[in-house]
């Protein structure tokens, strides 16, 4: 009946309606299919069950629901009578096979019944009712062969009966996946990096299995890689499920988890993660508990501005203000109060907004990405120490003049608008100190979304503006208030030196990337900026002439620019990195082609992917990785280690951290020897992280 | 230390598996490769610069290949697209000993007799190519703009089925690749899940 000949289709096999049909090829049958039911005779409104039983020759095998890379499910298309209803197919847990060239499929060998449930209606007329269904399916060996048959099922009607092939369905329902358990059973989380899913599994009975898979459903025309345990450790498992199409917004993916004793073991139970659970096990979990947290810090963070030298004077002066313009009238006070509050808001919402729009207008910069560019590392020295300068009372930023005279002008205005516009303006006013707060707050949003960047910043606001809250809502409470005084001032001249704590930090950072010299020249230039900000402030000052005003502006900018000109554009600019010493002890330095070289050879490959300006790197590596019982660990395991220095951004380098989808470094990679998948580390190493997964992979790999 | 030596062919040959599953992305640069054809030509990619180049993995005794065939349905698209100027490569990368591996002679008797319309059917029995594109299954179709670049690769249609009725009620994800490429739009549909039989690679590949 089928014929390779090349040029015929393979008919559709066009049969009389039996309950059961056989596929030949080659005068060989490869498939037997039987339609089945589960009780003698049919109850009306009763479910009872159908199964299509299909068993194929030795070595020929059917599909899942998903076949994988090859292959195509079995579809049963049912043609019964109305009022009757049927039920989804429910898959036993197939089977996995690799085929050369990578190709992996699920299905099913020898023997597979593809249950479902019918509903007949309450109420029959006739004795005898036929269903009857269409089976398609594509049977392969090496090759593939698509097989149909129309089936039929005849059965009686009776008010009650006895179940039919008992042993077989008992058997085939058992194969059928459980749902995922509740949560005191077990949980699992996703998350994403680059184009992986992560899917972790926690749960008792992980600890009884052998073997763990997760067999995916991908829906629509998303493509999945080949998922694999990417660690696992007692009650936990994590798989890593690759995603081949262009789906960036996928976050999770139903499937099956699958506990064997043995690969492909016939003693196999799965749990099923459908939609909804994915749905369910992703929204609580980390996400709103950290915007929750990051909400808490910047309200924090807003209370603690009103610390700030250049806020707490404004406390005690508005507060006053408001008494003495109200009178003891306290609602007037506290009418007042929200005014000043919502002046305050106005401020922080304006910047949100202003960020949003920048976000929006394609600037995505990370402050990460940022940091590889040494004239970005420059500018952030010159902020800081213009910032410090400020703080020593060298010179002192204000605002341009005609703000100035308005704020006077409204400070000066009675009742609520007044009190508006003071909020809006001592928030501005506050800047020099709030700066390298809000500095901080801007890097963390510039990655989030515009509706988190907002919340971001009306917590910080709300924090602010909670003391003028408190206390225009109970002025008693200023007694609690520390006095101004010439304390505030040594406050002001410390938070100055912490600042230039900072700048030694990124002079560091500049003599990692351009070198001694280059830090040299760096440091040139911002001495000639400290002059330049001391004549500021002792020349350009409203007492002195408009012509000593002029010429110091005028020797100021020259200076400002021919330095620039000579320091940086020429002699910063030419400098080169000192020869990094990367090799320092057993590390190596990393190239694209060492990395393969070695996992040719066999070797596990470390590699710590750094940058001189990250801190968070050089902590790992000081307390963890160059810890001596790590050390020992990974020669004791013939780890190779690699370490790949970011610091300028090299593009190879960033090329790598893309593709495991992190915006900067660090990142800690371990490539197992054996045809395992890389193991990614968190951000934050510890001790027991590297050490338990450094023994793992050696059991895994002998 | 001798039990440590075998590992090291196995994880050349793991590290190989690994190099074939690698995908190359839609929009990122397709791979160059040269293999002959059934005329003994050595047929590069490079050699087609500027010029809009589908790929299409066959197998003449793959049923999903037959349904396009048969249907007339593949010869139709091959026909109307390199009237238009593009390049039509057809690539046998089954290995020797397997399914619808073809010797030159072979390949040229299916062409004849199925009336194919490609510009060349490539013969890749070291299934280079496939890996190179990380090609799984018969048909799987990739389509590169004149940059060089992939603009579409996955199915060839939108009903997975080997039923040739299918194709009249289905959307041709190629055409509309070219479609639009050809209009100067973006591809809408770059990547879908190809689907068919497999690729039949070498055993120890």
């Amino acid at each position: 009946m089928f014929s390779l000949r090349p040029l015929s289709v393979a008919a559709s096999a066009i049969l009389l309606a039996h309950s059961a049909f056989g596929q030949t090829y080659q005068g060989k049958e490869l498939v037997k299919a039987t339609l089945l039911a589960d009780t003698y005779a049919i109850v009306p409104g009763k479910p009872c069950n159908a199964g299509l039983l299909l068993r194929m020759a030795p070595g020929w095998h059917t599909y899942w629901k998903f076949s994988g890379d090859a292959g195509l499910p079995t579809e049963i298309k049912w043609n019964l009578p109305p009022g009757w209803k049927v039920g989804e197919i429910q898959w036993p847990i197939p089977l996995k096979t690799n085929d050369p060239g990578d190709i992996q499929t699920y299905g099913y060998q020898d023997e597979v019944m593809l249950i479902q449930e019918i509903t007949p209606p309450a109420k029959i007329d006739s004795s005898l009712v036929k269903l009857s269904a269409q089976a398609d399916w594509l049977v392969c060996e090496r090759i593939c062969i698509p097989g149909s048959a129309n089936l039929e099922l005849e059965l009686s009607t009776a008010t009650s009966s006895e179940p039919k092939n008992t042993d077989l369905f008992a058997r085939y329902r058992r194969l059928v996946p459980q749902d995922f358990p509740a949560a005191q059973t077990a949980s699992s989380t996703w998350s994403r990096t680059g184009n992986d899913l992560h899917l972790k599994v926690t749960g008792e009975q992980i600890a009884n299995y052998q073997t763990l898979d997760f067999f995916p459903l991908p829906q629509g025309n998303t493509v999945v890689g080949h998922p694999s345990v990417e660690s696992r450790q007692g009650n936990e498992v994590t798989f890593k499920i690759p995603i081949e199409s262009l789906d960036k917004n996928l976050s999770s993916m139903p499937g099956l988890i699958v506990f064997s004793k043995f690969p492909n073991g016939n003693e196999r139970t799965a749990w099923r993660l459908g939609a909804s659970q994915v749905a369910a096990a992703t929204q609580p979990s980390r996400t709103s508990r950290g915007l929750l947290g990051f909400l808490f810090f910047g309200f924090i963070g807003g209370f603690i501005l009103n610390l700030m030298p250049c806020v707490l004077p404004v406390i005690s002066l508005k507060i006053f203000g408001f008494i003495k313009h109200a009178g003891k009238d306290r609602r007037g006070v506290f009418r007042n109060g929200v005014a000043f509050i919502a002046g305050i808001f106005v401020w922080f919402v304006g910047l949100a907004l202003l960020l949003i729009g920048l976000k929006a207008a394609g600037h995505q910069i990370t402050w990460a990405a940022q940091f590889t560019n040494p004239y970005f590392v420059l500018a952030l020295s010159v902020i800081v120490l213009v910032f410090a300068l400020d703080l020593f009372g060298v010179f002192e930023i204000a605002l341009p003049q005609a703000l100035m005279h308005k704020m006077l002008h409204s400070a000066t205005r009675e009742g609520e608008v007044g009190s508006f516009f003071q909020g809006v303006f001592a928030t501005a006013l506050a800047t020099p100190c709030t700066a390298p707060f809000l500095g901080t707050a801007i890097g963390f949003s510039f990655t989030q979304s515009p509706l988190i960047i907002l919340l971001m910043f009306v917590a910080v606001a709300a924090g602010m503006s909670a003391p003028y809250f408190l206390l225009s809502a109970q002025p008693a409470w200023m007694r609690f208030l520390p006095q101004p005084g010439p304390w505030m001032v040594n406050v002001k001249q410390f938070m100055g030196f912490l600042l230039l704590a900072t700048l030694v930090f990124l002079i560091y950072v500049l003599g990692a990337q351009r070198g001694l010299e280059g830090a040299i020249w760096a440091s040139c230039f911002l001495l000639i900026v400290s002059v330049a900000c001391w004549m500021k402030g002792a020349f350009i000052v409203p007492a002195s002439s408009a012509a000593k005003r002029m010429t110091s502006t005028v020797i100021m900018l020259a200076l400002l620019l021919g330095s620039g000109v000579y320091l940086i554009g020429d002699k910063f600019r030419a400098a080169i990195p000192d020869l990094v010493q990367i090799q320092q002890g057993d590390w190596q330095p990393f190239t694209p082609e060492r990395l393969q070289s070695e996992r040719d050879q066999g070797h596990a490959v470390f590699v710590d992917f750094t940058a001189a300006w990250c801190l968070t790197c050089k902590f790992n590596e000081k307390a963890v990785l160059e810890n001596s019982e790590v050390r020992e660990a990974f020669q004791r395991h013939g780890v190779v280690k690699l370490k790949a220095d970011w610091t300028n951004g090299d593009p190879t380098i960033t090329n790598l951290l893309q593709q495991f989808g992190r915006p900067g470094v660090p990142l800690y990679v371990l490539y197992p020897g054996k045809s395992q998948e890389p193991v990614v580390f968190p951000e934050l190493l510890t001790k027991n992280i590297i050490l338990d997964k450094l023994e793992t992979i050696t059991v895994a790999s002998r | 230390m001798k039990t440590k030596l075998i590992f090291i062919p196995l994880t050349t040959l793991a590290a190989c598996a690994l190099y074939a599953s690698d995908v190359p992305p839609v929009g990122s640069a397709a791979p160059d490769f040269s293999v002959p054809d059934t005329n003994g030509k050595t047929e590069s990619l490079s050699e087609y610069k500027g010029k809009y180049v589908v790929l299409e993995w066959f197998n003449p005794e793959c049923p999903f290949v037959k349904k396009h065939y048969g249907s007339d349905n593949m010869q139709k698209l091959q026909a109307e697209y390199t009237d238009k100027g593009v390049i039509w490569l057809t690539i046998d990368s089954n290995a020797p000993g397997t399914e619808g591996n073809l010797s030159a002679d072979q390949a040229k008797r299916v062409m004849n007799s199925w009336k194919t319309r490609q510009t060349a059917l490539l013969l890749d029995p070291q299934s280079k190519v496939a890996k190179l594109y990380g090609a799984k299954n018969t048909p799987n179709m990739v389509v590169i703009n004149p940059d060089g670049k992939i603009v579409y690769e996955g199915a060839i249609d939108s009903k997975a089925t080997p039923n040739p009725a299918d194709i009249s009620s289905s959307t041709n994800y190629v055409k509309n690749a070219l479609d639009e490429s050809l209009a100067g739009k973006p591809v809408s549909n770059a990547q879908t899940k190809p689907y068919g039989c497999s690729v039949k690679y070498n055993k120890s590949s």
